[in-house]
């Protein structure tokens, strides 16, 4: 009988290449982190019982959903809105899992940990680098932070959100895909941000 | 053209899909064959204010309803289609 290893590994395992990436000689314009072994969980609403679902999500957040395209951050996870009366709970370390939320929440859960991956993208290019990819105003005024957007880049669905900013003060955006698409997507971005120089690394860290 | 989703805001063409007309409502069980013919072949060719049903697919996956203008592409309103895809809409 054949022995299979079930090792939770990234899609982006072959693609991502950790060290610099398309012009040399120049300090890298585009910073671009993958994020890895998330938890997360899609929760909907199911209809006519958006209140409900909002009471008990307060109640187990601290903080009202976002109820239009915003991401929000409580102590430790972000909610990230995905639709009408629908939101994503991103976290790390098993404190947000089917297990824990589903007796807490009243909507309809799916566990999406595998089925998305979520790159960082960053620098002082950033902006410049994804106006090649997203039909989104990116503009500071237009795109804040905790702004966040149910999109499509290079054809593909994606969810897209503006995090807390470096420290150095660089905007940092986020870009949730779904994990066939990531490879493609990742190459993508990889030629997008080519000429400004790109630095690639990937983390356990959620920021 | 763009579409102004009623959840997400303004978006480009291309993150939306085409269901087609709004405006044929389905027969009660027992209707005739002339009226389902109608209601599932007959469609209005309108120069002109038309009502259809648009799908934000690349975005929020909402169904939208919009009254569009097929002469000038003018959208004159735009509502999440009922009972497709926001709880809020109601059945």
């Amino acid at each position: 009988m054949v022995e299979f290893s079930w090792v939770s590994r990234s899609p982006l395992e072959h693609a991502l290449v950790t060290g610099t990436d398309g012009a040399r000689g120049i300090e890298a314009g585009i910073s671009l982190t993958e994020i890895r072994n998330f938890d997360l969980i899609q929760v909907m609403a199911r209809r006519g019982q958006a209140a409900e679902l909002g009471q008990a999500a307060k109640a187990r957040f601290g903080v009202a959903v976002p109820d239009a395209p915003k991401a929000v951050r409580t102590s430790d996870a972000t909610l990230i809105w995905s639709g009408p009366d629908q939101f994503f709970v991103l976290s790390k370390g098993g404190k947000h899992t089917m297990q824990t939320l589903e007796p807490a929440l009243s909507g309809s859960l799916s566990d999406q940990s595998h089925a998305r991956v979520l790159v960082s993208i960053s620098g002082a290019k950033a902006r410049t680098m994804l106006a090649k990819l997203s039909s989104i105003d990116l503009h500071p005024d237009a795109f804040p932070v905790g702004a966040a957007a149910a999109t499509s880049m290079d054809h593909t669905s994606v969810t897209l959100w503006r995090g807390g900013d470096r420290t150095d003060g660089q905007a940092v955006f986020n870009v949730l895909m779904f994990a066939t698409f990531a490879e493609s997507l990742w190459h993508t971005m990889l030629d997008s941000g080519a000429e400004y120089g790109v630095d690639i690394n990937h983390t356990e860290r959620l920021a | 053209m763009r579409i102004a989703c009623s959840f997400c805001g303004e978006r480009e063409l291309g993150e939306f899909t085409y269901l087609g007309d709004a405006k044929p409502v389905r027969p009660e069980a027992g209707a005739s064959e002339d009226e389902v013919f109608d209601y599932v072949y007959l469609r209005d060719n309108v120069a002109g204010a038309t009502s259809e049903y648009w799908y934000h697919g690349g975005g929020c996956r909402a169904w939208l309803k919009v009254t569009r203008n097929t002469l000038t592409h003018e959208i004159s309103s735009i509502e999440p289609a009922a009972g497709a895809g926001a709880a809020k809409v109601g059945a």
